[in-house]
Parts: structure tokens; C-alpha cells; sequence
């Protein structure tokens, strides 16, 4: 914090400013929003967009404030005569070859050309005599299309291409009216991050062929979550229309993941609808799994418990998936025994993104590695598998593939149990909320504790994790075990 | 005569019955010379005097372009729009990449006949019916599905009075 601040005004409202502020972000803090396409505070200042055009007191013009740095005094003013009138020539530009396809347009609602048009452009355009520009629809990537037509020309995708992704595939192609996003002849748009052109569009210009014609931007409910695709633990919201996750897309947090996610994170949803899941507490009887209420598998589970000697051995498997207020539990569930915690954290490939420091896909592709390592569960997953083998009790969280064997008793906390899992074998099955069904705790590779929020509702009896775990703690009357 | 009730003299020209009647049946008489008000439905369904206005909000009807397919682009603006949430559609791509809807249905019983779903349509694709003749003998069909909108022939609602369109 520099203990030297800028004082200005905007708008009527004076702010105080390290130096070295835009214009553009000093109106944020004053609560004025400058309308703007080509600035992005994830990207570097551009000004080709001309739509942020403020009057500056002593200033001969009208200057952008998205490349004005602040000056102490310094008087802007947002909704003089000069600049609006200035701002809604630009948009009548702008919407001389925007096509007005809005109904079919995956953008519509969060548009921000949508947006300032309708609060500040003019009524009726010119240009009317004039044909619009037509280009046909280009597939830039996996995920990508570029709809030439709609573009303003922003530049924000090239920019983040060329300086947060450090692969530079696209640029502005021609010139002039004739100009659009031209991509390399020979790549494609497949950098692992390459999905965040998509948000950075102001527009429907580039659109991801996941969310093609899905949902309707007024129609989904946002819910702040975290990504559960690896340990960088990038802040997500989960976008849902009719209780089905529909869209993953980044929430801005400067200190993990800016305002970007991956495409693994972004395509790391569609787990979260399966409907095949548990939907009721099960109990063995009679040799064979049977559904029943929570109180009679709470009965079962607390008889499980008690009979086994005290002492005995017990073995946690988990997964580094659940949060940590469930990892917590379970282990406070298992303080009466002589208890190991494992889990296994499936790896993959690491892809950093470039122009930001310490932020990358991470191999573990797991978010609560740190989380479960600190409350004592260890990577040494076969060990404590060799260790289920002679335990009395063994507690599998949400880890359906679980290969165990166990000569004590098995209890079975999971989404999902497959038709062969070992898990089969239980003697309780549990069923419990997934990530987007519960609220809870998830500790990234920094050691940050971030939380997420329950997005949509559990399916059947499901309850969290936490709460199950919670429930039986008490019924064992181990409230007071420590953590 | 039972215990003492007094009768009243009157002029046989007040006790007489024969005057009111002849007025009566001279009032019933002359309608019968009067122009007819009565109308003959369902043989007759609109005359001279009474047509059904062109602003009636009836059952809905889905425009079609030449080539006999739904002007519905899939918007999703006519179910946001819906106060009685009548309106089901699901969005899709048909073998040109263009927006179409995969399922558009409209439950008659729970629309309120507002005529919302046709003002929002940016496409006047769906508009409400000048039509009131909605019998069936099982509820679910008055589920009406896109082949069904589509095929419907009546004529459609102009909502407002073309010769006086801001209602002044």
C-alpha cells in the first residue's frame, strides 16, 4: 500500500486512489461504471474500442478512461453532453453490422453491447440503407466458434491469446470495416485455457460449442462454488437452470485464479447431474443390500461401532474430493479406534497459464489434497488398503471404486454405487450430497480454505457428507472427541 | 263462506282481467314484427350485429415460414414472459445450425389468455387465436404441442386496435 493516495473526482463523488490507477477502475470505487468492450483488468490496456470515453476538467478532448491514469484533482466527468453523445455514436457504429439476432444469440442477457444499447444508444440506427457484413460461422477449437458477424473487434481474445496464454493463434485479420478475428491457418484453439475467449467476449461473438443453445442467460441461477478439477482451487460459479448444472464459468478472485478457469475445470460438471445416484440409506439383510430410513442406518452403523472392540483397528478411505468438514467428522467418528486415513489422488497433466504467475491445471486433480493431508489422512492409499484387509471397521467416503477388502465390517458412504463396485459388499451404504448439493470447505495446494455453496438439491435422502458424518459422531456420543 | 270475510264491490272494469291480457299479448305480438336477435349457433357463428372482435385472445396458433416449418427460433422469451408459466420449450439445432425449438408446448388449461407469449415473440411466431371452440375428451390433450400449434388454421389475434394501435 503506498501511503501516498491520488485524490479525484468522478462524477461528484470523491475518491482516493494509489497513483498509477486508471481512470476506468477509479470510476469503479466511486460505484460508476464506465461502459467499456476492449478493457479487461485480467488483460493488457488496448483502447480500440473508444467506448469509454469520459470529459476530463482541462482536458482539450474527451479522453478514454481505460488508458488514463489519475492525477491528483483530477475532475471526470461520465455523463456530460460531450461524452455521452460521443459513447452513443460509438455504439451506432458498433450496430451498423451488428447482426440484431439477439433471439438466437447464446449471449443475450449477459450482452454488454445488449446492455449499454439499451442504456444509452440511440433510438434507430442511420445506417439503415446499408447491407450488413456477412461472414459464415468459423470453428476456431474444441470448444470454440467464432461468429464473425457479431464481432465488435475488441480484441480482448486476441490479447489474452497473445498475453495471459502465450500462444498466439489469433489477430486481427483485414482491415478497416472488412476486419475480423482471423485465426493461424495451421492451429487451433486448443490451449488448455483457450475456453476463457469465450467469457472474455463482450459479445456472442465467440460462443462454446458445450453451451451451444442450452439455457438462456436469465434463466440460470449462479451459485459461488469451487472447481473441483485439481488442487489450484480456482473460485467457479456454477450456473444452473432446473436443478441441472449447466455451465461452469469463472469468478473473479485475484489471489488464486484471477478471472480465469481451465477447460478441464469448465468441462468438469456434467458429473455433477448424474442420475444414477443413491438415493436412500441401505442395509444389509438377509445377505442383501436393502433400502431404508436414516434413523434405522443410523442404528446399524452406531451397532457396527460399538461391537467392534474398542482399540481395534479402523480404516478410513477417502476421498480427497469430500470437504474437509466431512473429512473432520469421519475422523472424529474413528477417534475410538486405533485409526489409519488414506486417500488417492488421481494425477494427470499440468498446464500452467502462462501470463499468470501460480496458476496452472495442477497434476492433482483433486481439491482437498492439503485438506485431507492436514487433518491427518495420508497418500499412502495401498498401505491402508493392505490395512482394511484385518480391520474391524473400515468407512469409505464417496470413493466408489474403491477396491476393497475387508474382513471387519465395510460402512459405504457414496454418490454412486456401480453394479460390480467392491463397495457392494458393504454392510451400510450411506447416501450423500455431491459438491454442488452441499455447502463446505475445500483447502487448495496453498493451503487457502475456500468454501463453496450447494447449487441444487440432493436427489432422494441424500444429505452432505458432513451432516451424516455429524449425526453418527453424536449418536455415538463422541461430540467432545477431539478434531 | 266461512267465517265473516268481507267481500269488496268493485266495477266489473277493475276485476276484469281481459284488458291486461290484451295489452300483454299485444306487447308479445308486436317482437314477432321486430328484426330477429336470436342467433342460430353452432349453425350460425357471427352475424351483421355480433363477430367475434379481432382482438379476442383464444388458443394459440404457431406461425409457419414457406417451407411449412414453426417461425420459433427458441428464444426462450415467451416462457419468461408467461405469468401462468403455461409455456414448455426446450432448445435445439437442427441439421443447419440454426436455433430451433426441440419441444415447445403450451398447457391451454393453465394460460390465462394474456397474449404475452405473441407480444414478447420477436419472430411472430406464436400468436393467440380468434377462436373459442376448444372441446376434447381427454385433458392431456389440451397439452398443445408444436406439430398441433402449427397446424391449427384460425385466424390469428391482432391484440390491439389496428386503427387505434396505443388504445387512446
Amino acid at each position: 500500500m503506498p501511503d501516498q493516495l491520488i485524490n479525484l473526482t468522478i462524477d461528484g463523488a470523491p475518491v482516493s486512489v494509489p497513483p498509477g490507477t486508471l481512470v476506468i477502475e477509479a470510476a469503479k470505487q466511486a460505484g460508476v461504471l464506465v461502459p467499456h468492450y476492449c478493457y479487461h483488468p485480467g488483460l493488457q490496456v488496448a483502447g480500440v474500442c473508444r467506448m469509454c470515453l469520459v470529459e476530463i476538467e482541462q482536458a482539450p478532448k474527451l479522453q478514454i478512461a481505460c488508458a488514463t491514469t489519475v492525477t491528483e484533482g483530477m475532475v471526470v466527468k461520465t455523463q456530460g453532453p460531450a461524452a455521452k453523445s460521443a459513447r452513443q455514436s460509438v455504439l451506432e457504429f458498433l450496430l451498423i453490422n451488428h447482426p440484431l439476432d439477439c433471439p438466437i444469440c447464446d449471449q443475450a442477457g449477459e450482452c454488454e453491447l445488449q446492455d449499454f444499447v439499451f442504456q444509452e444508444g440511440r433510438q434507430g440506427t442511420r445506417y439503415g440503407e446499408y447491407a450488413k457484413r456477412f461472414n459464415p460461422v468459423e470453428d476456431f477449437g474444441p470448444d470454440v466458434l467464432y461468429v464473425p458477424n457479431r464481432c465488435i473487434l475488441c480484441t480482448r481474445c486476441v490479447r489474452f491469446m497473445e498475453d495471459v496464454a502465450q500462444e498466439p493463434v489469433l489477430n486481427v485479420s483485414e482491415r478497416g470495416d472488412r476486419a475480423f478475428i482471423g485465426i493461424h491457418p495451421e492451429a487451433r484453439l486448443d490451449h488448455p485455457w483457450a475456453g476463457n475467449v469465450v467469457d472474455l467476449c463482450p459479445v456472442g461473438s465467440l460462443l462454446s460449442k458445450d453451451f451451444l443453445h442450452k439455457a438462456r442467460a436469465w434463466e440460470l441461477d449462479k451459485t459461488a462454488s469451487i472447481c473441483t478439477g485439481c488442487s489450484q482451487g480456482c473460485n467457479i460459479s456454477l450456473d444452473t437452470r432446473d436443478e441441472v448444472v449447466v455451465r461452469v464459468r469463472p469468478r473473479p478472485n485475484l489471489d488464486v485464479n484471477r478471472y480465469f478457469i481451465c477447460d478441464h475445470g469448465r468441462m468438469h460438471y456434467r458429473w455433477m447431474n448424474r442420475g444414477d445416484r443413491i438415493e436412500a440409506p441401505l442395509i444389509r439383510r438377509d445377505g442383501e443390500l436393502q433400502a431404508t430410513d436414516w434413523d434405522e442406518a443410523f442404528d446399524r452403523v452406531v451397532g457396527i461401532l460399538r461391537g467392534a472392540a474398542e482399540g481395534r483397528k479402523a480404516v478410513a478411505l477417502v476421498s480427497p474430493g469430500a470437504s474437509s468438514e466431512a473429512l473432520a467428522e469421519a475422523k472424529r467418528l474413528l477417534s475410538g479406534f486405533s485409526w489409519t486415513g488414506a486417500f488417492q489422488v488421481v494425477m494427470g497433466e499440468e498446464a500452467p497459464l502462462a501470463g499468470v504467475p501460480n496458476l496452472a491445471l495442477r497434476a492433482e486433480r483433486a481439491p482437498n489434497a492439503t485438506g485431507a493431508e492436514s487433518l491427518g489422512y495420508t497418500r499412502d492409499y495401498a498401505a491402508a488398503i493392505a490395512a482394511a484387509k484385518t480391520a474391524a471397521v473400515v468407512l469409505v467416503l464417496d470413493d466408489p471404486d474403491c477396491a476393497v477388502e475387508t474382513d471387519g465390517a465395510l460402512l459405504y458412504l457414496g454418490t454412486v454405487l456401480g453394479s460390480d463396485a467392491p463397495c457392494r459388499r458393504a454392510d451400510v451404504v450411506l447416501p450423500i450430497a455431491n459438491v454442488a448439493e452441499e455447502e463446505g470447505t475445500f483447502v487448495n495446494r496453498d493451503g487457502r480454505e475456500q468454501r463453496y455453496y450447494q447449487a441444487k438439491p440432493a436427489p432422494g435422502m441424500a444429505q452432505p457428507a458432513a451432516w451424516v458424518l455429524g449425526q453418527l459422531v453424536d449418536a455415538m456420543g463422541l461430540a467432545g472427541a477431539t478434531r | 263462506m266461512a267465517i265473516g270475510v268481507k267481500v269488496m264491490k268493485r266495477p266489473t272494469q277493475q276485476t276484469s282481467y281481459l284488458r291486461a291480457t290484451l295489452k300483454g299479448m299485444a306487447l308479445t305480438f308486436s317482437h314477432l314484427l321486430r328484426p330477429k336477435v336470436t342467433m342460430q349457433y353452432p349453425e350460425e357463428k357471427s352475424s351483421k350485429d355480433w363477430t367475434l372482435s379481432s382482438r379476442w385472445r383464444g388458443t394459440h396458433r404457431m406461425l409457419t415460414d414457406e417451407q411449412g416449418r414453426a417461425k420459433c427460433v427458441a428464444c426462450g422469451l415467451c416462457p419468461q414472459i408467461c405469468p401462468a408459466n403455461c409455456i414448455k420449450l426446450v432448445p435445439g439445432e437442427d441439421e443447419e445450425g440454426n436455433r430451433y425449438p426441440l419441444i415447445y408446448e403450451i398447457d391451454e388449461f393453465r394460460c390465462v389468455f394474456c397474449g404475452y407469449c405473441q407480444e414478447v415473440c420477436p419472430e411472430e411466431a406464436i400468436h393467440v387465436g380468434v377462436h373459442y371452440e376448444n372441446s376434447e375428451y381427454t385433458r392431456d390433450r389440451f397439452v398443445y404441442d408444436l406439430e398441433r400449434l402449427s397446424a391449427q388454421t384460425h385466424p390469428v389475434s391482432t391484440l390491439w386496435d389496428p386503427s387505434d394501435p396505443k388504445g387512446e
